[in-house]
């Protein structure tokens, strides 16, 4: 476990970097972050195919429920990058540890939902957690002005540099501590509420879940588009032709 | 340390005293290279280490720019006065920063080669590259591709399909490089030709900014996204379909599914047009009112 969690730190600086620095390879969005970080936890043997089954279905949630339309400087300081990597993790090892203590997980759809409450919490306080960069930055975007009016180029160089540095940092032990604490939390309280988890429920959060994220989609790829519902319908039949063929073909 | 002069000892002059010493020259500003250019550009990906609301990414415009600014003014007072005017604030799109990065170098260059172009003129050349650049680049970059690539990454989970129950699922791996693809395809290019294209068009940047078709481009991706909105519904119906009807449930069952997954659409679409930037905090509270709502089942 302390080697899963050193490849997740590890993950989370990256994406940090990714995300924060301006690589913008977008390795930091949602899915890419989950399923990277269901790739690298390693649960006992037997959950080693759910590690990567999860992660998909966390990833893709997270990814339609987080893709944000505005223009960053108008979006709240979320971070989204490890959102993926602590959904992803707790949902993974949350399984591995409740699954004698729980009866119903719905195949698998209860780790899901975990995931996916994980994320999005994690998106919050990831959020805050980056306001200490961004604090610091200020201090040393001064401290930086001073160094260029110096002409002090290896100064300069190295305070930026220490700046990446600090972000990798900073999204690495936010990864850790978010995915540990998280993770404490769900084993300290799923058990307690066994008698509630239902598959019904768990069914009907699934769904309403999911109907949330549609929506999000839809306000990003259609509303506001011109003939977004035109070219949704085309979409949609075109789709269902290809479906219908396929289903023919295949009777 | 840049343009550091060794400083010469006092020695008893030869010359009478009425004859004054020959000013110094100042050191020869040496040719830019390509690789100077490249390393710039490479510096370009932690444009945004140094973020902050007054300056932008000022200080890291300068960050980038010192390869270039180390070689074309090896003097120390000229090197450090260039680098305060690139810590100024600058705010552009950061896979369009290569095109201010070139232009200003291209007049950098010109500078220290004696040419009269003063600092006030490169200042002025920044501005009218980069906000222009950043209008035309958040709109197509983080409005646009970003989802789009998202969305074909979540389509490509249903049009691979799940694997054998007792094999590895490599959806973990396709669907991330499907977005990454999707995404870069377009970015990368975009940044790689950027420096080139600023230097070869820094004196005119609207020729420049006219050359690049985004906006066009940007129609044509919005309506693929809505497209792909309309197939992913339908991947979904079917998959519903498929899953109540192997449940045995029938269409009572993709009743009983459907309905949560209105609720769900219909709240978080409520939600989303109060406060279209808190996705999150919508997203959270969908859940907390499914999971109270689940409690009466």
């Amino acid at each position: 476990m302390i080697a899963d969690f050193l490849r997740i730190a590890f993950l989370g600086g990256m994406l940090s970097v990714d995300r924060v620095a301006g690589w913008n390879l977008m390795l930091s969005q949602p899915l890419v972050a989950a399923c990277l970080a269901g790739a690298l936890v390693h649960p006992n043997p037997e959950w080693e195919l759910w590690a990567l089954r999860i992660p998909i279905a966390v990833g893709a949630l997270l990814q339609l429920l987080l893709t944000n339309p505005a223009l960053p400087a108008a979006q709240k300081p979320h971070d989204t990058a490890t959102a993926g990597v602590v959904g992803s993790t707790v949902a993974v090892l949350g399984m591995a540890h409740l699954h004698a203590s729980i009866p119903a997980s719905a195949g698998g759809l209860l780790w899901v939902v975990l995931g996916v409450l994980a994320g999005l919490i994690a998106a919050v306080l990831g959020g805050w957690v980056h306001g200490l960069n961004r604090a610091a930055a200020v201090s040393d975007s001064r401290r930086a002005v001073a160094l260029a009016a110096e002409g002090d180029a290896v100064g300069y160089e190295r305070l930026y540099l220490g700046s990446l540095v600090r972000i990798f940092t900073l999204g690495a032990l936010w990864s850790w501590c978010g995915s540990l604490a998280l993770l404490a939390v769900t084993i300290a309280i799923l058990p307690r509420l066994a008698d509630l988890i239902t598959v019904r429920r768990i069914g009907f959060v699934f769904a309403v879940l999911l109907g949330g994220a549609l929506a999000a989609a839809y306000e990003t790829h259609v509303r506001g588009v011109k003939g977004g519902l035109r070219w949704t319908a085309a979409g949609a039949a075109a789709a269902a032709a290809l479906l219908l063929t396929l289903a023919s073909e295949g009777a | 340390m840049i343009g550091d002069d060794p400083t010469t000892p006092e020695a008893p002059s030869l010359l009478p005293e009425a004859v004054a010493p020959l000013p110094e020259a100042p050191a020869a500003p040496l040719p830019l290279r390509a690789r100077d250019l490249g390393a710039a550009a490479s510096r370009l990906l932690h444009l945004q280490a140094l973020l902050t609301a007054d300056r932008m990414q000022g200080p890291g415009f300068a960050f980038a720019m010192v390869p270039v600014l180390r070689r074309l003014y090896p003097d120390r007072d000229r090197f450090a006065e260039a680098m305060g005017r690139h810590t100024a604030y600058v705010a552009t799109h950061p896979i369009f920063s290569g095109y201010v990065l070139g232009a200003a170098a291209r007049l950098e260059a010109k500078r220290a080669a004696g040419d009269p172009i003063d600092g006030a003129r490169i200042d002025a050349m920044k501005r009218a590259l980069a906000s222009p650049l950043a209008a035309i680049g958040d709109p197509f970059f983080w409005v646009v591709l970003r989802p789009l690539s998202g969305l074909i990454a979540v389509l490509g989970i249903a049009l691979f399909g799940a694997a054998d129950p007792y094999e590895p699922d490599l959806r973990v791996l396709l669907c991330p490089l499907l977005l990454l693809l999707t995404y870069n395809a377009v970015a990368l290019p975009t940044r790689w030709r950027g420096v080139g294209a600023g230097f070869a068009a820094a004196e005119s940047p609207s020729s420049l900014l006219r050359a690049l078709r985004f906006a066009e481009w940007r129609e044509v991706f919005e309506r693929c996204g809505a497209l792909l909105y309309g197939a992913l519904l339908a991947l979904l119906a079917a998959g519903l379909h498929a899953a109540t009807s192997a449940g045995g449930s029938g269409a009572g069952g993709l009743g009983a599914a459907l309905v949560p997954l209105a609720l769900g659409f219909t709240a978080a679409r409520l939600l989303l047009r109060r406060g279209a930037a808190a996705t999150v905090e919508t997203a959270l509270t969908v859940l907390t009112l499914a999971t109270l709502v689940s409690l009466a089942l």
